[in-house]
């Protein structure tokens, strides 16, 4: 770890980071005021269940439903997705691309720490985001009339969380390991994407059911946190798919060229 | 100080640096010549561990650059060729920051150094004309008063008012006993600065000898204008000359060594006026580069 590297990391993602946050909080405050008006009219949708699927159930007749549709399952995982990617590819291969890191490079630090530095930096911008789902859920819910527990809204911003660290990780292993940010950035939103289709559309056919198990997006949302609490699996595979990503990345950092 | 030897890095189709073997000793003033893509900034790179070798080693201050890279690291400072630094945040804060990465720096230093190329430290970099960018890259090598400097066209960009104090802090290191290995691509630049010089070729050591010697041995170009027409062979068979071309009142005379001959001979002439000519290295060195490596 290297104290400095991760406050000026941070300090550049601060900007986009709080706008994301004040962002998140007010569309939801607008989906749970929302609610009282619309959602009971709306009710659930009559929709093949593969669409339903991408929209978490599609059940806009519930409080629950209504939130797990509007923001759970695209909007904050998007959010934080973003985020996470768009933070751990410029703070490795962009400031490499940028040619920034030959000079922090050239202080005696060594590659692993700068690494565990930044990935602690984008740890911190998830945080940031998955809190202010958790404030924006709350206000939102209240709004909308309650109905949540606060139990299961923190549940859900837990699991969003780790689900930004991993999929942060899966961008900061591939930008220490390759120094192209753009290629970090195109793999790691595909296979966000890809983790979310994958989620929505395995277990409509039993043959490929399994598929959701490679999936980050189903050990984010698959055990349903905002009904059903916490699920610890889904915790621990993320939490140890973030870890073992970040010390990949150190390790493919340390053993490569800087880019000319 | 710096020690090289058999350093290769072969980046294929014949780019890179081959079989580099170096020598600087502490306290001197080390210029590094060769024109550009000839191997310099990739032998600083690898001195400082940023790339490593594809064969051969090289040692800094005594110690291993791929083992003891970080330690190697804490005691020199570096100015990357292509300086970049983040646009976003000023150049205090840049400072700041490279003296963390540091354990801390002296201020009093950094501010005396700021003040000496009357560096503006409270713009934001992306605001900074490039030589103001460079006056940040400096100060940053210097700030921790290290004990070798490795700089990487220091000069380039700069004004020259800061070309001067830049030079006269060089001057002032290494009468502290500080090493500067410093690259160039034009002799200009370094020689008032050097004592010795080693001359990279595409990828290869051609030369390494002191800046008196290679004086010797660099070929001169001066254009002299006449008032009248004056033929090319009164200078064609002076001591040192290479080459005399004669168009019009101009005369260009390329010659080696001492420029007393020519300077004679053309003054029984009613000479109008008299203008250097920058060369590229090639053209300086001359007997360097037009033979072809074994």
């Amino acid at each position: 770890m290297s104290w400095p590297v991760t406050r000026i990391a941070l300090r550049l993602r601060l900007t986009s980071t709080v706008s994301a946050a004040v962002g998140l909080i007010a569309v939801m405050l607008m989906v749970g005021a929302l609610f009282p008006a619309v959602g009971h009219t709306i009710g659930k949708l009559d929709i093949p269940s593969s669409v339903a699927n991408l929209l978490g159930g599609a059940d806009y007749g519930t409080i629950t439903g209504w939130f797990r549709s509007e923001i759970a399952v695209i909007y904050a995982p998007l959010v934080i997705g973003a985020l996470a990617i768009t933070g751990a590819s410029a703070a490795t291969a962009g400031e490499e691309e940028d040619r920034i890191l030959a000079l922090v490079l050239a202080h005696p630090i060594r590659r692993s720490r700068l690494v565990v530095a930044k990935a602690a930096a984008i740890a911190v911008v998830v945080l940031i985001v998955a809190f202010a789902v958790w404030v924006g859920l709350l206000a939102g819910v209240a709004v909308g009339g309650g109905g949540i527990s606060v139990g299961h809204i923190t549940a859900l911003a837990v699991q969003l969380a780790f689900f930004g660290l991993a999929i942060g990780a899966v961008a900061l292993a591939l930008g220490a390991g390759t120094g192209s940010r753009s290629l970090a950035n195109a793999v790691a939103a595909a296979v966000a994407v890809l983790s979310w289709l994958v989620n929505s559309f395995a277990p409509l056919v039993s043959a490929i059911d399994w598929l959701k198990y490679l999936s980050p997006f189903y050990y984010y949302a698959g055990h349903d946190p905002l009904t059903r609490g916490v699920g610890i699996t889904g915790l621990v595979v993320l939490g140890l798919v973030a870890l073992a990503l970040t010390a990949a990345a150190a390790v493919a950092f340390d053993r490569r060229d800087l880019r000319a | 100080m710096i020690a090289a030897s058999g350093l290769s890095k072969d980046y294929g189709s014949g780019r890179g640096l081959f079989g580099l073997d170096l020598e600087v000793a502490p306290g001197e003033v080390f210029g590094f010549l060769g024109p550009n893509g000839a191997g310099k900034s990739t032998t600083m790179r690898l001195l400082l561990d940023l790339i490593r070798p594809t064969s051969g080693s090289a040692r800094v201050l005594g110690l291993d650059t791929r083992k003891d890279s970080v330690e190697i690291r804490r005691r020199i400072g570096f100015l990357p060729g292509d300086l970049a630094l983040y646009p976003k945040l000023t150049g205090r804060a840049v400072l700041d920051y490279l003296g963390q990465l540091r354990g801390g720096v002296d201020k009093r230093v950094r501010d005396a150094l700021a003040e000496r190329f009357d560096a503006d430290l409270d713009r934001p970099v992306r605001q900074l004309s490039t030589g103001n960018r460079q006056k940040l890259g400096l100060i940053q090598a210097f700030m921790h008063e290290p004990e070798l400097l490795i700089l990487d066209e220091p000069i380039a960009g700069l004004d020259p008012l800061v070309q001067q104090s830049f030079h006269a802090l060089l001057q002032e290191v290494s009468s502290e006993g500080r090493t500067v290995f410093l690259s160039s691509h034009t002799l200009s630049e370094v020689e008032r600065v050097t004592q010795r010089l080693a001359i990279l070729r595409q990828g290869r050591l051609v030369v390494v000898d002191s800046l008196e010697n290679l004086r010797k041995v660099a070929v001169q170009r001066i254009e002299i204008e006449f008032a009248e027409r004056v033929p090319a062979q009164v200078f064609r068979a002076l001591p040192g000359v290479r080459e005399v071309e004669a168009k019009e009142l101009t005369v260009t005379i390329s010659f080696e060594g001492s420029a007393d001959a020519v300077v004679k001979a053309a003054a029984a002439h009613e000479v109008r006026a008299i203008r250097p000519r920058e060369d590229d290295l090639e053209d300086i060195f001359l007997r360097y580069y037009r033979e072809e490596p074994a």
